[in-house]
Parts: structure tokens; sequence; C-alpha cells
């Protein structure tokens, strides 16, 4: 690493992302980032609105963390009262909460992909220089969908040419970041998927909608099972909506990731960030075991290898040295409080500077998201999982290698090719389901009937591991908190300080910048994470 | 058809939204602002030629917000959201979608707002008002001061979501009593019309409560306001579209008639078909969801008509209680949701503070219990309910019927 040259820029607000967030860098005389801190701007309280609430209420209020994985959260909230109260669900409810999370799961990684990340890799305004002919050949020949491309050019010209322009004002338009190779009509097919995907997103929803009443902030995963009672009409209406966003994702979603992403190779070369990562799993199987769902628990540290061990809750602990709360650093979620300051202290990088704290496994800062999954699934042998990746791996020129996944262009693949093996096993479940209600009555509700304990619902967001601890006293909830999967990546320094620095701020170092004033690089690393 | 029409409808084709979607469409946004039906074909017509002629700015800025309104809103489907954002308005700054990010985000936002032309703003999320703004920071500075800078230049806003009502359940924090909380919750989160009325900013402010917003709703109000007049060419918000606003800023033909007024199950409810258990035959059967806690009848929205994710389905449809996240104040004046119905009426929550919308939702409830009490009384005459505890046992009656094997 070169001298710092003090050259330092500011991203704030960070847009197309769920929530406020701040992303300050150092940039050294080479032109690449040598320090970063990442700042989250926003503390509303939801820890401590639990106090004293009953626990099913949390499986509602807790959803109002994230207006994109409400369903997660109410996942987890309502298997912490579960794992708290003693209660094992039935199958069918199992088979629900399945669906509803991997519906989620497709609707959060398309919109991810396309409404919010593409405009890094994509540009509008070499778009409208597209040959309309050319486009669908283009398209043709990358195995991708058709689309009305010229319809999609003229409205996109129309809108850049005219004195209003709406989503894409002050965009970093022509901006030397984009690869400079990539013909004007994969920019334009970008950009009418980049509409289209808007329905898709909008598809995946409306299942979670038939069963759990309306997306975002779902009704019917309750402490116990589901409310949901399907019948064979609305299953085949889930079962139809399904196949439709699958064929999608297989016929749009995975050929354009894989068209663009030659253009962007030098993405494998930076952006690795911590090289640790955590899965809690998600998607149970009938065991409702962490470490034998369909994507299981586990961690992997980035000085044993690319190895696999299992997880263990019981090594988070959550730091505050740099956060802006104040009590007790370095305690465990399950004793841990959360507590404002009486008067803010000020926003310092070498002090205190955000609104998150800093979790650390055994001591390590830990990514967490689609790449870790991945990873976790890939050394764990999931077939599905293995065989795309070593696929992709084929594709991108590096068979075998599945290091070079530890990189910006890595996170951003794992995520999408996760949509296609969620996709796959969705059919597989609502098939089971329509099955089994087929074959005669099926259990979805199982009471609670115990008003003491301590539990933990340890689950996956599309963007990654998710705990709720929940403790309850005589039928109320007696401490409640959260770890994000936006906590783990979006840490700030912890104990360590600058050598302990949060996955995203070690992600961002390292990164090449060719214009400070329009830093789209950092934007592309933070925005990879699916903050 | 103008050549214009037609490519309207072309783009809109090109998104899967028929001619009669669009129009279907239409004829919903007339029952939301207060049209007949025979002004559908005039409301199809101002759309059209709105997306042929210029655009009209607008920004959406969130507060404290868990972005689920600006996620619903992408939901929005005849027509849909990139139908709204390129055709309609100009929406320059939005920050879970604009392509401008950092210091070039935050220009669109004041550009926009320092220019000649009138804007609308839709804000999303709770005020932050706790720790002198800094609970939420955007731009290096408390969002507070976006607020009041851009609040007090634009034509209206429209607070969309339960949090930019009223501060949401983020106002319900401070009922905790948890250390270093504020015990005032005007203090800690509030409005966006509370706030503008202690600042003294005279913006006229909309308000559509929900946890998250009904996208329904928005694009309804934005042909309302923007496309047929409500505001007019000054950037002033006419009389005739302020008239149609309720005591609490909220457009009454959606806010005006309860859940349970319109809902599906009332006729179980009136033949006192009831679901005592969920995962139960009565739940199987889509009977009445009042003795588990269903908040439908003290909860003013038009859910049952418009539902969720285009007509998918809606919270009652899945079987689940209504939690009355269109309340005022909803989380403390409806939690425990699966407990019966108990608190309403009492006027718990925030007496004494500025707006105090929970003395006004308390009192709209108290109605409505009232009604709900001489109902019951009727049915326990008849032997078919009784009084109740939060979560009551199952009634002979339904017993006695499921032991016969339920409902044939």
């Amino acid at each position: 690493m070169s001298e710092s040259t003090g050259k330092r820029f500011e991203i704030d607000p960070v847009t197309r992302i769920e929530g406020h967030l701040r992303v300050e860098c150092t940039v050294d005389a080479d032109g690449k980032i040598d320090d970063a801190w990442v700042s989250g701007g926003l503390f509303r309280g939801m820890e401590l609105v639990m106090q004293g609430r009953q626990p099913a209420d949390a499986f509602y209020i807790s959803q109002r963390i994230c207006g994109v994985c409400p369903i997660s959260h109410g996942h987890a909230s309502t298997m912490s009262a579960e794992s708290a109260l003693g209660v094992t669900i039935p199958n069918g409810a199992r088979l629900v909460r399945n669906l509803i999370e991997a519906a989620e799961f497709l609707h959060s990684h398309i919109l991810w992909f396309y409404t919010l990340a593409a405009l890094d890799y994509v540009d509008p305004s070499k778009a409208i220089e597209a040959d309309i002919a050319d486009t669908h050949a283009l398209a043709e020949a990358a195995g991708t969908s058709g689309a009305n491309f010229k319809a999609v050019r003229d409205k996109v010209d129309a809108l850049i040419k005219s004195d209003q322009h709406s989503i894409f004002t002050n965009g970093w338009m022509g901006h030397p970041g984009y690869a400079q190779d990539m013909p004007a009509e994969l920019h334009l097919i970008g950009v009418a998927h980049y509409l289209e995907a808007l329905e898709m997103q909008a598809e995946a929803s409306r299942v979670i909608a038939v069963m759990g009443g309306k997306f975002p902030h779902f009704m019917t995963s309750i402490p116990g099972g589901t409310s949901w009672m399907p019948t064979e009409e609305k299953l085949d209406d889930v079962l139809f909506r399904l196949k439709r966003v699958r064929d999608w994702v297989y016929s749009t979603m995975i050929p354009d990731t894989l068209a663009i992403a030659p253009f962007y190779k030098d993405a494998l070369t930076y952006g690795a960030g911590t090289g640790n990562f955590l899965a809690w799993g998600v998607f149970n199987n009938e065991d409702l075991q962490m470490e034998n769902r369909y994507l299981p628990s586990g961690v992997v540290m980035a000085d044993q290898g690319l190895t696999l061990q299992a997880a263990d809750p019981d090594k988070v602990t959550e730091h505050i040295e740099h956060s802006w709360f104040e009590g007790t650093s370095g305690q465990k979620p399950s004793v841990g409080t959360t507590v404002p300051p009486t008067k803010f202290p000020g926003y310092d990088v070498n002090d205190k500077y955000s609104w998150a704290k800093a979790p650390r496994y055994d001591g390590k800062a830990m990514e967490v998201g689609p790449l870790a999954r991945m990873i976790v699934g890939y050394l764990n042998d999931v077939t599905p999982v293995k065989n795309i990746i070593d696929s992709t791996l084929t594709a991108l020129g590096a068979p075998g290698k599945p290091e070079v996944l530890v990189s910006l262009l890595g996170r951003v693949a794992a995520r999408n090719l996760e949509a296609a093996v969620v996709a796959d096993w969705s059919l597989e479940w609502v098939t089971e389901l329509i099955g089994a209600v087929k074959a005669g009555p099926v259990e979805f509700f199982e009471p609670i009937t115990a008003d003491t304990g301590k539990g933990a619902g340890l689950w996956e967001a599309p963007r990654g591991a998710l705990g709720h601890w929940m403790n309850v006293d005589g039928g109320v909830i007696s401490n409640y908190q959260v770890c994000t999967p936006s906590t783990w990546d979006l840490s700030p320094q912890g104990p360590g300080n600058d050598q302990d620095r949060g996955p995203m701020e070690q992600a961002l170092i390292g990164t090449p910048i060719i214009d400070v004033e329009r830093p789209i690089e950092a934007a592309r690393i933070v925005r990879s994470f699916d903050p | 058809m103008a050549h214009e029409d037609r490519a309207f409808y072309d783009q809109l084709a090109d998104r899967g939204v028929s001619r009669r979607d669009f129009l279907k469409f239409c004829g919903s946004v007339a029952a939301m602002i207060g049209l007949s039906e025979t002004m559908v074909p005039t409301i199809a017509a101002a759309v059209e030629k709105a997306a042929s002629s210029g655009l009209y700015p607008a920004v959406w800025v969130n507060g404290g917000a868990c972005t689920g309104c600006t996620e619903s809103a992408a939901q929005a489907t005849n027509p849909d959201i990139a139908s709204i954002v390129l055709d309609i308005l100009s929406m320059n700054y939005i920050e879970t979608v604009m392509m401008a990010t950092g210091h070039d985000a935050d220009k669109a936002l004041i550009e926009t707002a320092n220019s000649d032309q009138p804007f609308v703003m839709i804000y999303e999320g709770s005020v932050m008002t706790g720790l002198e703004g800094h609970t939420l920071r955007v731009a290096g500075k408390p969002s507070l001061e976006i607020l009041e800078d851009i609040g007090s230049k634009a034509a209206a806003v429209i607070a969309v979501g339960s949090c930019a009502v009223d501060g949401g359940w983020v106002r319900s924090v401070p009922s905790v009593g948890a250390e270093n909380i504020p015990t005032n919750p005007d203090e800690w989160a509030t409005g966006v019309s509370q706030y503008f009325a202690a600042k003294g900013i005279d913006t006229p402010v909309v308000n559509v409560p929900t946890c998250p917003v009904n996208p329904e709703w928005i694009v309804a109000l934005v042909i309302d306001t923007v496309v047929l007049g409500g505001i007019d060419e000054n950037g002033k918000v006419t009389d005739a579209f302020v008239k149609k606003l309720d005591a609490q800023g909220r457009p009454s033909l959606i806010f005006g008639q309860t859940i349970h007024d319109n809902c599906p199950r009332r006729g179980h409810f009136e033949n006192g078909e009831f679901v005592y258990q969920f995962g139960s035959a009565e739940e199987a059967k889509g009977y009445c969801l009042y003795p588990v806690g269903c908040k439908g009848p003290q909860t003013y929205t038009n859910c049952p008509i418009v539902r969720w994710n285009n007509q998918a389905s809606w919270c009652v449809e899945s079987g689940s209680p209504c939690i009355g996240c269109g309340d005022f104040n909803w989380v403390d004046q409806n939690a425990p949701f699966l407990g019966r119905f108990r608190r309403v009426g009492l006027g718990t929550g925030n007496a004494g503070s500025g707006f105090n919308p929970a003395v006004v939702g308390a009192a709209a409830g108290g109605v409505v219990v009232g009604a709900l009490a001489v109902h019951g009384v009727g049915m326990k005459a008849a032997g078919r309910i009784g009084e109740g505890p939060a979560t009551e046992p199952m009634k002979d009656y339904d017993r006695k019927r499921a032991a016969k094997g339920g409902d044939k």
C-alpha cells in the first residue's frame, strides 16, 4: 500500500439500499481506498419496544425493522418465541414458512440485482445508442429474454433528453468506471430488464400476499405455526406464480448475470472483505435443525482457508466502542442491552461514528449473506449449490477455484445463483404441500402452553444471518435483542479499533477509485452487500 | 385515438397491463377520490394526457423508515411504479431507487426544492425527534433539518404509512420506560403534521396511514393532486381537495369506513361463527376472527375492498386477524394483537401531546365498542356469545357444532 494522500470522500446518503448509510473513505497515491468507515444513520429502538409485550406481538412488530426483508424478521422472531416456550411446529407449517421465505428471497434478489444494483453496471446513456436489431441478436446469442427494446430505448432517450430526469437525475451517466468495452446493446438489454424486473419482484411478492395476507409485512407465521390454511386452489395459484418467477430467473436473470460479468472481471480482484463467513442457515428440513437446513449453518474462517466449522451461537458478542450506545461492550445477545446516550456524542471516525453495534463471532468480524451461504453450502456438498457454482466458475474461466468468489464479483454472482437454487426448491415444496393437502388433513398450528423461557431464532434474511433472542417471563417479553445481517456486514470497528474493521470497511480498502468526486467503485462494493 | 395515447397503452402493455386493467384501475381511483363511475373516461384521459406531457416534480424523503412504504409502492401494478416515475412524476429524489448517490443525490433534492416549479413531497417513516434529531442522520446532519427545509417549500406533503402519520410503532418506544429514552413520545418520534404544527410550517399534509401504506392509495392521491388539479398551477392545494380530507387529514373515502363494515367474513360474525383457535376447522372454513383479536371493527381503512399486492389477498383473507396498523398510535393501541379487543376506548397512549390522535382514535373507537357491546348483548340473549376474557374459550354452541363434524 502506498502512502495516504489524505484525499477523502464520503457517500452520504448511500442510495439504492434499505435504510440510512454513510460511507467515508481515504484514498492513497495509487488511487486505492486505504481506509474506510461505515456509519449506520438511524436508531429507532426496536428492541426496546418489545419489552413487556406478548411473544406473538414481536412477530408483527419486529418485521418493521426492514421493509425489504420483513418475512425473515417475522420468522426469526416467531422461532425465538417457539424456542423459548418449547413448541415444535407441524410439518405443514414448516412447508408454508419455507415457501413464504423462498418468495421473499426471490423478491429480494430480483429487486437487488435490477432495481438497486444494475445502474452501477449498466449505463442508460449508453443504452440509448444501441441498435435495435443488434440488441435482439445479442439477447438471443446471450440466451437471455427479449423485450420491446425499441420502446425502452425511445422512452429512456426522451427522458434523458428532456428537462426532467426523474429517477435518473444527477446519476453518474457516462462515468468512465462503466465497462468501456461493453456494447451499447448489452446496456439496453440491462435497462429493459431493469424495468421488466419490477413486475417479477411484484409477482414474487404476490406469492407472499396469498400465503401471508400482504407484502411488505405479512401476517400468518405466528408462534406455533401458521394461521394460513391452504386450499388446493390457493396452492395452484402459488405454484403458477412461483413457476413464472422461476422461469424468469432462469431465462433472464442468470443469463444477464453471465453476459455482463465478463466485462467486470477486474471485480474478481478486489472487494474480498474479511474472508470470514457466517451462516445460521435457512429453509428447514423436517428435523428443523440448523445444520440440516436446505442452506445449512456453518462458519468459514479466513485463517483456516475454505474449511467448514460448525456455527455456535454462543460465540456471538456485540461491541459498542465505536457506536453511539452506552452500556457494557462485548455482551452476548441473550443478555444484551441497547441503551442510547442522553446527549449525542458527535460523529467522529476516530471515536464513535455509527448507530450500528459491532457484532463479533469468536472475536472476529464476519461477512454474512448469499456469498456466505453459497460457500457454506458448497463446502457442505449441497448438490444444487455445488453444481451451479462449479458451472459458473467454469464460465468465468476459473474452474475448480471457489476462492475467486471471495471478491466483489463473487458476492454479486452468489446472490443471483442462490435465487436460481431457491426457485427450484420452492417448486418442490409447493408440490409436496399440494400432495399433503390432497392426501388428507394437514396440521398447521400447535398451541403454546408454556409462559416462561429463553430462546433464540437463528435464521437468514436474503442479505444474511439474522438472530432474534427472546426471554419470556410469565407470558411477557423480559428481554429482546436482534442481530441483523446489516449489523454484521456494516459493523463499525470493534474493540480492536483499526485492526478490527467491519466486513464492508475491509472490502472497501484496496478498491481502485477513478474519480473521488464520483466514487462509483466504492458504491458498487457497498451495494454488493445489499445493505 | 391520438398517437401519444397509443404509445401510452403500448408501454403499459409491455409491462403486462391491458387497457382493460388500466380502466378498472381508474374506476378504483374514482371511488377513492370521490368521483362517480361516469368520470372514469375523464380520469383515463387525464392520465394519458399527463403521460404525454411534462412530468410533475416530486421528491420522496425517508425519515425513520424501514423502507416498507417504498417497497409497497414498488408493488403497484395498474399502472406500475415505472409508469408513475417515467410518465407522471419526475421523482427527482427517492433514496431507495434513484440513480444518483451521495452529494449528487442530495443536490437533486435541494435543486428540486429551490426551483420555481411547484413540487410534491412524499414522506415515509417517523419524524425522529430524539437526541435533537441525531437519532436519524442524513447527509451529515439531523434529518429534521431536511424535513423542515424541503417540507416548507413543497406544495403539499403526502405522509405515507403510519410512521409518517403519527410516529407509528417508534412512538411506542417511550411507553416502555427504557433507560435514557424520554418519557414524552413527542421527544422521540412523531408524525409530519404534528411536527409541522409545532414548527409553524403551514404546508398542507395528507395523512395516509397503515403499515406499510397501500400503493393503490398513493397512486390515487398522486392522480388526484397532480393530474386532476388537486394542486393548482400555482402550487396551491385547492379547497375542493381539502374538503375530501377528514379532521385528521386522511382522505375520507379511503379511511371513512371500518374494515368490519366491508369484511367478507362479516356474515360469520352476524351468525356467531367464530375462530377460537388457529389451525382449527373453523379457521379452515374462514369464520370470523374477532375472538382471536381482529381489530377490524375499530380500524378505518378500505383494505377489504382494495386488498393488497394487486388484489392477491389481504390480512383477514389469509386467516389473520387485522392488527389495526391503520389506527393512530397503533402498537400501544392494539397490542396484544391476538388478544380480544379490550383496550379500545380506554384512551391509552399519549393523552396531552400536541395533535393527540390517540384521543381522536379512541373516541371513534368508543362508538364502535359501544355498538359491538349492544350487538354482543343481543347475541348473548340468543345464547350464541358470552362476555369473554381477552382470549376466550370456545363456546358450547361451537363445540357442539364441531362435535357434529362442523358445517357441511
